[in-house]
């Protein structure tokens, strides 16, 4: 049994090396397949990290008018609370929104001065809502408007990112239709390539072949070693790509991090390593053994 | 040992090259098969290794009929027969010894065993001292020896020679056909496909003669001869 697969495994091996150019191309073809789709799964990856921190940015402020005391306040963060659609409520009082503001204006001195002039506080308290889904904030804005507290409140503001949000979503969705498509088509590309690349190779090896079935070598003896190199290009396919995309995505670094500062494409690439090979060795191995299993089908006479 | 029940043959485009073949081997015979080219010699031992399935009729291997092995068995079938040719089929990158040790190789023989046995089988086909030299490097009659050594490897049954002496000198096919004769003595059934007459009288063996896909003559220490 060892024996049978050690030899049929060499066998697969000498011919990878023995088709020379014809293995390079079923290489590439499949190199394309598998680097297009890591790219796309690490885009989409991506993506979902972006989207999900503009998720945490969206939120309702409501500010109470100045004459609304801190227990009702707290009265309407509690009721607040009460609805499934609301995540978190977070009070801020007048005082935190004065450390919040000066924080922010930190660097414009003129609006600090004033501040300072005016002599005491003159920010409100609000209430900072934040919903399980953006899409629930339609709801939360129904809700305030026939509170018991309406009267209380003075103004609501929406930090509403739903149509960037919308929109990002959509190109995701999009990005992945496109990329599956391309992934697609370089798969069947690849099938056709190796399943030609492997014909080959059942082709030179014709004398051998009948040989092997005349001396009663089992049909699965002499067709693994046609398999095997066919998982070959798989596996050296995804060693390549994986090896590829690192070094693109360490020189495209600083255009890529301009672009989504939030996110670190190639800390992103390393914590995923494993699933990303992984992937590509799945895929790669599946492509390869199908496209042999094809070759052998039609051209292999057992 | 072999046996035809009214078998027919008929290849796509209907062309029927065996028809009606009923016919017994026993264990330990040695036949010769003659007729001219097209009779349906090769068709016939073609029938016997499995390389084609009859259009009517049925071929028995030991007692077994062949269409009732699977395709998965067939190859230990194959294994129980030895097949030499005209063309001898040897691998031109590989040694004699290498060519011998490749039918055990690919049936998933241990090393020892092959350095055990490959040595011995060359040696009783004549090649000890050969036993590394490359097909281009050996004589006609050599490298159809070593194609002998690989039939015999698996300690075969049934030993099918078609037209093993087709591309010899008459000296070369001659040592071949004492080495078929040197083997049968031995106990292994031969089937011997051939149009050589010199040779086929020589043996004084049983003969069946075909023509046109027809057993036309049987005969017990037969001649090559047309009936
Ligand atoms: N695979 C095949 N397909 C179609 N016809 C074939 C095939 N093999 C043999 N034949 C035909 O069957 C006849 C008998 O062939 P064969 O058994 O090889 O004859 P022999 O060995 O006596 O010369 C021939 O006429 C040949 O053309
Ligand atoms: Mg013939």
């Amino acid at each position: 049994m060892f024996l049978t697969i050690g030899r049929t495994i060499k066998g697969g091996w000498n011919n990878f090396f023995r088709n020379g150019y014809l293995s390079i191309a079923a290489v590439s073809v499949m190199l394309l397949c598998l680097f297009t789709m890591s790219s796309l799964y690490l885009i989409v990856l991506t993506a979902d990290s972006v989207l999900a921190g503009m998720q945490g940015n969206v939120n309702v402020s409501v500010y109470f008018k100045a004459s609304v005391s801190e227990e009702s306040i707290l009265k309407a963060k509690k009721d607040l609370e009460n609805y499934s659609e609301i995540k978190t409520v977070d009070y801020i009082t007048k005082e935190k929104a004065l450390e919040i503001f000066k924080k922010n204006s930190a660097s414009k001195p003129v609006i600090l001065q004033s501040l300072e002039e005016i002599g005491e506080n003159p920010l409100l308290s609000y209430l900072v809502i934040q919903a399980n889904d953006p899409n629930q904030y339609d709801m939360v804005g129904e809700y305030l408007k026939n509170a018991s507290f309406k009267d209380d409140i003075s103004w609501v503001n929406y930090r509403d990112n739903k149509d960037r949000i919308d929109r990002l979503n959509k190109t995701i969705s999009e990005v992945r239709k496109i990329g599956l498509g391309v992934a697609g088509l370089f798969s069947i590309i690849s099938l056709l390539i190796i399943s030609n690349t492997v014909r080959i190779t059942i082709y030179t090896h014709r004398k051998e072949v009948e040989v092997m079935r005349l001396v009663g070598a089992s049909n699965t003896y002499i067709r693994l070693p046609f398999i095997f190199e066919g998982i070959i290009y798989g596996l050296v396919a995804s060693i390549i790509s994986m090896l590829f995309l690192y070094v693109s995505l360490r020189l495209s670094a600083q255009f890529t991090l301009r672009l989504v500062p939030t996110v670190d494409m190639v800390s992103l690439y390393l914590s995923n390593f494993a699933v990303i090979f992984g992937m590509q060795i799945l895929v790669g191995a599946f492509l390869g053994t199908v496209s042999s299993w094809f070759a052998i089908r039609k051209y292999l006479k057992i | 040992m072999i046996k035809f029940d009214k078998v027919s043959k008929i290849y796509k485009d209907d062309y029927i090259a065996l028809e009606n073949i009923n016919l017994e081997i026993k264990a330990g015979e040695f036949v010769s098969i003659v007729g001219t080219s097209g009779a349906g010699k090769s068709t016939i031992l073609k029938l016997i290794y499995a390389e084609e399935a009859p259009t009517d009729g049925r071929v028995f291997f030991a007692e077994k009929p062949l269409d009732s092995i699977s395709r998965r068995h067939i190859s230990r079938h194959r294994r129980s027969i030895g097949t030499v040719f005209q063309d001898f089929k040897l691998l031109n990158k590989k040694t004699a010894f290498e060519n011998v040790a490749y039918a055990l190789e690919v049936c998933g023989v241990s090393r020892e065993e092959i350095l055990e046995d490959v040595p011995q089988i060359l040696e009783i086909v004549g090649l000890g001292d050969r036993q590394n030299k490359f097909p281009h490097e050996l004589s006609g009659g050599e490298q159809q020896r070593v194609a002998m050594a690989r039939a015999l490897i698996h300690k075969p049954l049934v030993i099918i020679a078609d037209e093993p002496t087709g591309n010899l000198d008459p000296v070369s096919s001659l040592e071949i056909m004492q080495l078929l004769l040197k083997i049968n003595k031995l106990g292994t059934t031969v089937v011997l496909a051939s149009h050589d007459r010199d040779i086929i009288n020589k043996a004084a063996k049983r003969v069946i003669t075909l023509e046109k896909g027809r057993i036309i003559c049987d005969e017990e220490k037969g001649k090559y001869k047309i009936c």
